[in-house]
């Protein structure tokens, strides 16, 4: 078995019109077990930007604080808000550093630029290598699965409320085929103005 | 001098809370060739001495303006191998910046790193402090608009740097920026900051300036570049 | 010949091959004797599949393996109650698969491991038991029908076979329970989960079990148990169904989504 699909979990993000989403399932397990239902995998960056981590349990955490740690460093010294481009410019250096010693996690990024509002998404593997699509993009262990709903569901211009459904749809039908995704999910639709934080009600088994 | 006995560590203070090395450190850009940088509205102009001793002097293959990036320029006053030596390390600092964030380097930060390295050598065994002061300019985005803004820095063999308008450095600085001072307004355009930079050099300036012993580099919404000798020539064309 | 067939359950795979000669002729034996199978394209695979898995993780062969059941006799009867998923690797392939096995009025079987291989020596179980009927003009005991079962599956130990087994019903006018494995085990008690999640059943079930449960008690344990496993195994899931076998057949009793429990057992804890 693979160590990427020890604990379980994903994380999908969407582009919509002036707006993107981003959702995390709440599962936690060790293997077969499930530990704990309320593990969110979505971190907020800044007020536009938020960081999902797929993988290993230990390493989201520990990528997460490193990569706070950073950024926050970048934001104090130079005064300034993150963009997201910047932010995965830095997390791809950070994840190739350990070139032969990666975490094992899979990052999205999901935001809008701090000042133009255009929406930002992009996903990386284990060791830094940048994707970032006009569509959506996913990770995790039903990332095969999640490829599948959005190809299907995912149109041009979305707006928020119709994203939500979108990305939520997409969410639950995927990881209800996936034994270790799942056992709730959090939705976050990211808007130049508000952040909607939604709990989503799913199957428990 | 009493205060001779406080150098045997360049880096120990003496008992009136000196750095004497820093002191003489200044003292050699003091005695450096004159440098003057002038931000305009739209971009910042440095202009700077550099005459050669000899005819036999190649001046056109070397250089006392450098570009760091694209869009960041620097220059010097005082000892020509530390600035190189800077220079080496101000493009390795940015183009460093450039790959973790793939974004040029701002100048500000660029400043900060830069003086971070000259204030190293303050403090540390076994060297001495640098004996040049930087001007380093550039343009970059307005935090809160879209808008370009100039920016121009001066960088002292202690450490510290300075945000100026307008000045000088090097032999007669005194006297150049009091010129300046006189010249400067808020709403300078490049050219015409580019016309008082050769004034000001002209005032202290020995000898008959030509395209071949001064150097003008500019900065504008394009970046930063060195004029080359017809440019220079065209800008010297209209001084009296 | 028929007689001999259920006298006979394969003393082992090479013996049962030995009558036959041609390598034609065996590709039909499983047509009139379901109980034979292709041997695999190596000598002695009792001996050798063991060795042929020992330096080679990757051919062992994925099939489903999680499951949560469970068994248990109370004063009622025998009460089974199983979930519904499918799964391989992690991937869940389907969340409707029936567990239970209606052997026949009277007896009921659940399925975990290999889904195949139960499956198929269920069908085969199936008609033994049909044989037996027609034979000998009573219905089979729970002891006849399980031992068939063992014989078979012990004729095949180390082969690969993967099974876990609780077996329910009639049995000399009292209600009878037996586990059976695909290691040769055989036993009959009064408790018994197999699967993935049976750690997870085994706790709400020990805990809540008495011999003087009520039918509604009994059924609710048994749902209990299973929804409970569901919820931490990854591997078990999709819907409860809980059944009722009494000395005179069995009756299915419920069948609900693992949401919809998820709902109610919530609503009850808030309460």
């Amino acid at each position: 078995m693979s160590i990427m699909a020890y604990n379980g979990g994903c994380v999908v993000a969407m582009k919509g019109k002036e707006c993107v989403a981003i959702a995390t399932d709440l599962r936690f397990g060790l293997q077969a077990q499930t530990i704990d239902t309320n593990f969110e995998k979505v971190f907020p960056v800044n007020k536009h930007m938020y960081l999902g981590l797929a993988g290993l349990q230990t390493d989201i955490i520990t990528v997460y604080k490193r990569l706070m740690f950073r950024k926050n460093l970048y934001e104090i010294r130079e005064n300034r808000v993150m963009q997201p481009e910047r932010f995965a410019a830095m997390l791809s250096s950070f994840l190739y550093e350990h070139r032969f010693g990666p975490y094992f996690i899979e990052p999205v990024i999901a935001g809008l630029d701090p000042k133009t509002f255009k929406p930002f998404i992009c996903n990386m593997d284990l060791i830094g290598c940048a994707n970032m699509p006009d569509d959506f993009v996913v990770a995790g262990t039903c990332e095969e699965q999640l490829f599948g709903m959005c190809e299907t569901l995912w149109r041009e211009n979305m707006e928020p409320d119709d994203l939500f459904e979108t990305i939520s749809q997409a969410m639950l039908n995927a990881f209800d085929r996936d034994a270790i995704s799942g056992w709730g999910a959090k939705v976050y639709i990211i808007e130049k103005d508000k952040v909607t934080i939604r709990k989503l009600k799913t199957r428990m088994d | 001098m009493a205060s001779e006995r406080y150098s045997f560590s360049l880096t120990t203070f003496s008992p009136s809370g000196k750095l004497v090395q820093i002191e003489y450190a200044l003292a050699a850009v003091s005695a450096g060739a004159s440098t003057v940088g002038i931000k305009s509205a739209n971009g910042i102009v440095f202009a700077t001495e550099n005459k050669q001793k000899s005819l036999l002097y190649d001046e056109n293959s070397m250089h006392k303006i450098e570009n760091i990036t694209d869009n960041i320029g620097m220059v010097y006053s005082g000892m020509g191998p530390d600035y190189r030596l800077l220079v080496r390390q101000a493009r390795k600092i940015a183009q460093n910046y450039y790959m973790i964030y793939n974004e040029s380097i701002p100048t500000s930060q660029l400043v900060q790193r830069i003086a971070g390295v000259m204030q190293e050598y303050t403090q540390s065994g076994g060297v001495r402090p640098f004996g040049v002061s930087l001007l380093i300019c550039g343009m970059e985005p307005c935090p809160t608009s879209n808008k370009m803004i100039p920016l121009l820095f001066q960088c002292d063999p202690s450490g510290a740097y300075f945000a100026w308008k307008a000045t000088a450095m090097g032999k007669n600085s005194v006297n150049g920026k009091t010129f300046l001072e006189k010249r400067y307004s808020d709403d300078l355009e490049l050219d015409d900051a580019a016309h008082i930079a050769i004034l000001t050099l002209k005032e202290s300036f020995e000898g008959q300036m030509n395209e071949t012993n001064i150097e003008v580099g500019i900065c504008d919404a394009n970046g930063f570049r060195r004029l080359d000798p017809a440019t220079v020539k065209d800008y010297l064309a209209n001084i009296p | 010949m028929a007689l001999n067939d259920i006298l006979k359950h394969m003393p082992s795979v090479g013996d049962m091959l030995s009558d036959y000669k041609s390598t034609e002729e065996m590709d039909f034996i499983n047509l009139s004797q379901n109980k034979v199978l292709s041997a695999p394209p190596y000598s002695n695979p009792v001996e050798n599949l063991a060795k042929l898995h020992e330096n080679n993780d990757n051919i062992k062969i994925n099939f489903d393996h999680g499951t949560t059941t469970l068994g248990f006799i109370y004063q009622g009867g025998v009460v089974l109650a199983v979930d519904s998923r499918a799964t391989g690797g992690q991937y869940i392939g389907s969340q409707s698969v029936r567990k239970v096995v209606e052997i026949n009025d009277l007896l009921l079987g659940t399925l975990a491991g290999g889904a195949a291989d139960c499956t198929y020596w269920y069908r085969v179980l199936t008609s033994e038991c049909r044989l037996y009927e027609l034979r000998n003009k009573k219905k089979i005991s729970l002891a006849a029908a399980t031992k068939i079962m063992n014989n078979i599956i012990y004729s095949y130990k180390n082969s690969g076979l993967s099974m876990g087994m609780i077996l329910a019903g009639g049995d000399m006018n009292q209600v009878s329970l037996y586990y059976l494995d695909s290691d040769g085990t055989r036993t009959m008690g009064k408790v018994f989960s197999v699967g993935s999640g049976s750690i997870f059943a085994y706790g709400v079930l020990d805990s809540g079990y008495k011999w003087e449960l009520t039918d509604e008690q009994a059924y609710e344990l048994g749902r209990r148990s299973i929804y409970h496993a569901t919820h931490r195994d990854a591997y078990s899931g999709g819907t409860v169904r809980v059944y009722h076998v009494k000395k005179d057949g069995w009756n299915l009793i419920s069948e609900e989504d693992c949401l919809d429990l998820h709902r109610r057992y919530e609503a009850e804890k808030k309460k």
